[in-house]
């Protein structure tokens, strides 16, 4: 299917479920190109529901399409969603692993604590990196306790990602009136941070 | 280990060699935090500047526009360029020769990968990035997380939640941001915003937005035919892709031919809204807001969609010059039930629709300097704002807001229907589908 034909019979469908199937059709074709489903999962990043969540999620492995899978699954608001890319996140290496943590991270998906947080002593920084950023995004008690563990055990850019993820945490307990904690990740950073431009940024939220 | 995961391994663990920190001055109330300030001994400068008062400059993804951004911050006395950072080599020795000729010298550093220059260069204070639409929000968030300002060419984000990330960055880390809408630094411009600020024209009904008249507001999805890839030290495709999908290299896209890809372009709405729509809201005292409606209109280009904001005021998007009396590019014109005002690139002043209105052209356009300390020069404006720690007169708000309604006439034209937004909430009201559009997944690694 091409392009053009892909785009009209998404948008032209009688139903949504229709342009959905046409849409998952393409994805899982085995003669479909590589443009052909990455037109197709930004089409499903707009209709798609529960049901294209199975055929995007097989293609989070894949080197030539696992950017345009997470594309097509970071707007569709079932939680099948979540569970995929936390399995996911379980099978994946390198940098399609990475793009996972960061989906995870979009949705606040607050299941991946736990695992995101065993991804702060990876031993990749771009990982990490992606971990704490995603941990920050989640945010919450446990989020910003892994972090606040890893301040004083990175350094260097690792350390700087672990305290934009602390910055985040502080930022969503302030806004849901919880003061306390973000003073006090505010504290921390200003104190361990070996980035300037951490210190001043904590020290002017306190 | 393949060779771009270990470039990408030894970009991140690169020590921070150069880190030069200096102290915090007075914000004067503001919550901005300030520069890092070097002595520039080795500067080779006139002594007319200080030292202490000298602000070290990196440049990113400097090209046709970025030079001209370039040579107009190289004027600036306190300014001193010492590295730029382009994936793309002939770009970057290009601005390279613009700096060592300012300098009379060959001392700029040249980089490839924006990782490894933000985290090296910890003595760069500001920075000015120039890089295609794509890049523009994450050049901006990743060089203000390093502690830099930030001046970035417009439109500064291709999505509404970019946008809003941008605007928590700088929050984030106190950092200066200016967007490059310079006509919000324009005698002409800032004379039609004053007139309507000041009720010189009533009361204001209908204002009109010039709107890039090539390209449509439909993108296309399609690729260019593919070309072998070139050597990665010439042109890094894969880094100057970014957070897009990828796609197949073609030279013409490296070469400025990304307009009108819906990876990588905002729509002729967003190529000239970007200045018009940040000018009228500006003007409006709707720049921390965005319109809460959107009349879908027929046609390729947005041509006459009708916008109001919750003033009440029509902003009508046209790029039919003649109908609306409008000349140049980017132009605007304001209507209220006392008078009108057009203004565009080109006037030689105002027009309007009485001359007793620009009597006090000269004295409008002072006062406002006198009472904003705002120049007429852009980045002028930028360097101040470095020094005072005040907010830029197109600073993260102004842009976020004004690239909202650029976004959401983007999405009302896409889905073909009306639409409400509500700014404060930044989503569509009742429109999943039209929400599912204010952001994109972004390409690994380049996440926010």
């Amino acid at each position: 299917m091409s392009l053009s034909a892909t785009r009209i019979a998404a948008l032209t469908a009688v139903s949504a479920a229709e342009g959905e199937a046409a849409l998952i059709a393409v994805i899982e074709s085995k003669d479909s190109s590589r443009k052909e489903i990455a037109d197709a999962c930004r089409e499903l990043a707009r209709v798609g529901t529960k049901k294209s969540v199975k055929p995007l999620a097989a293609l989070l492995g894949s080197a030539e399409h696992s950017h345009m899978a997470r594309y097509g699954l970071e707007t569709i608001a079932d939680s099948s969603v979540d569970s995929a890319l936390r399995s996911a996140l379980s099978e994946l290496k390198g940098l399609q692993r990475i793009g996972v943590i960061g989906s995870l991270g979009v949705r606040k998906d607050g299941k991946a604590v736990k695992a995101l947080a065993g991804l702060l002593s990876d031993s990749y920084p771009v990982t990490v990196q992606a971990a704490a950023r995603a941990l920050g995004s989640i945010g919450g008690s446990g989020a910003s306790k892994a972090l606040l563990s890893a301040l004083g055990e990175t350094s260097g850019q690792n350390q700087l990602a672990v305290s934009e993820g602390l910055f985040r945490c502080a930022e969503g307990f302030a806004a849901s009136g919880d003061s306390k904690q973000a003073k006090a990740i505010y504290a921390k950073l200003a104190s361990a941070s070996e980035f300037k431009q951490v210190e001043r940024a904590a020290k002017a939220a306190m | 280990m393949s060779d771009s995961k270990r470039l990408l391994k030894q970009s991140m663990s690169t020590p921070h060699t150069r880190r030069r920190f200096l102290k915090t001055s007075a914000a004067g109330g503001a919550a901005l935090m300030a520069p890092t300030l070097i002595p520039a001994s080795a500067l080779g400068q006139d002594g007319a500047v200080a030292p202490s008062e000298r602000i070290v400059f990196g440049g990113i993804g400097i090209g046709n526009r970025g030079s001209f951004d370039l040579r107009m911050l190289l004027r600036e006395p306190e300014v001193q360029f010492v590295a730029l950072c382009d994936p793309q080599k002939g770009r970057v020795e290009a601005a390279k020769k613009l700096v060592d000729a300012r300098y009379d010298n060959h001392d700029c550093q040249l980089y490839h990968d924006i990782r490894v220059f933000l985290a090296e260069r910890n003595d760069i204070d500001a920075v000015l990035s120039t890089t295609g639409d794509r890049w523009h929000a994450l050049a901006a968030i990743m060089a203000m997380r390093a502690g830099k300002d930030v001046y970035s060419e417009k439109p500064s984000c291709m999505t509404i939640k970019e946008g809003r990330a941008v605007v928590e960055t700088a929050e984030r880390y106190g950092r200066i941001y200016q967007t490059g809408t310079q006509r919000l630094s324009e005698a002409n411009f800032t004379f039609a915003n004053e007139l309507l600020r000041t009720g010189k024209l009533g009361k204001v009904h209908t204002v009109y937005a010039h709107i890039a008249p090539w390209d449509a507001a439909e993108m296309s999805y399609d690729w260019r035919p593919e070309e072998p890839l070139p050597p990665k030290e010439e042109c890094d495709w894969d880094h100057w892709l970014g957070p897009c999908p990828w796609r197949p290299y073609n030279s013409e896209y490296v070469k400025g031919g990304w307009r009108g890809f819906y990876d990588f372009h905002t729509s002729c709405i967003g190529e000239w809204g970007t200045h018009t729509f940040a000018q009228c809201q500006v003007a409006m005292g709707m720049q921390n807001t965005a319109a809460l409606e959107y009349g879908y209109v027929n046609n390729p280009y947005g041509e006459g969609m009708v916008t109001v904001f919750e003033n009440g005021v029509k902003m009508i998007l046209t790029r039919d010059m003649e109908k609306k009396m409008l000349k140049g590019s980017c132009a605007v014109r304001y209507e209220g039930d006392e008078g009108w005002v057009t203004v565009g690139d080109g006037y030689e002043k105002p027009e309007v629709s009485s001359p007793a209105l620009l009597e006090n052209f000269d004295k409008v356009v002072n006062e406002y300097m006198e009472r904003t300390g705002r120049p007429m020069n852009h980045w002028r404006n930028y360097v101040d704002c470095i020094k005072n720690r005040k907010h830029c007169v197109a600073d993260e708000k102004v842009m976020h807001y004004s690239m909202a309604t650029v976004h959401a006439a983007n999405i009302c034209m896409w889905l073909k229907r009306d639409m409400k937004y509500d700014p404060k909430k930044e989503e569509f009201i009742n429109d999943p589908e039209a929400n599912r559009l204010c952001s994109r997944a972004m390409r690994e690694p380049w996440i926010i």
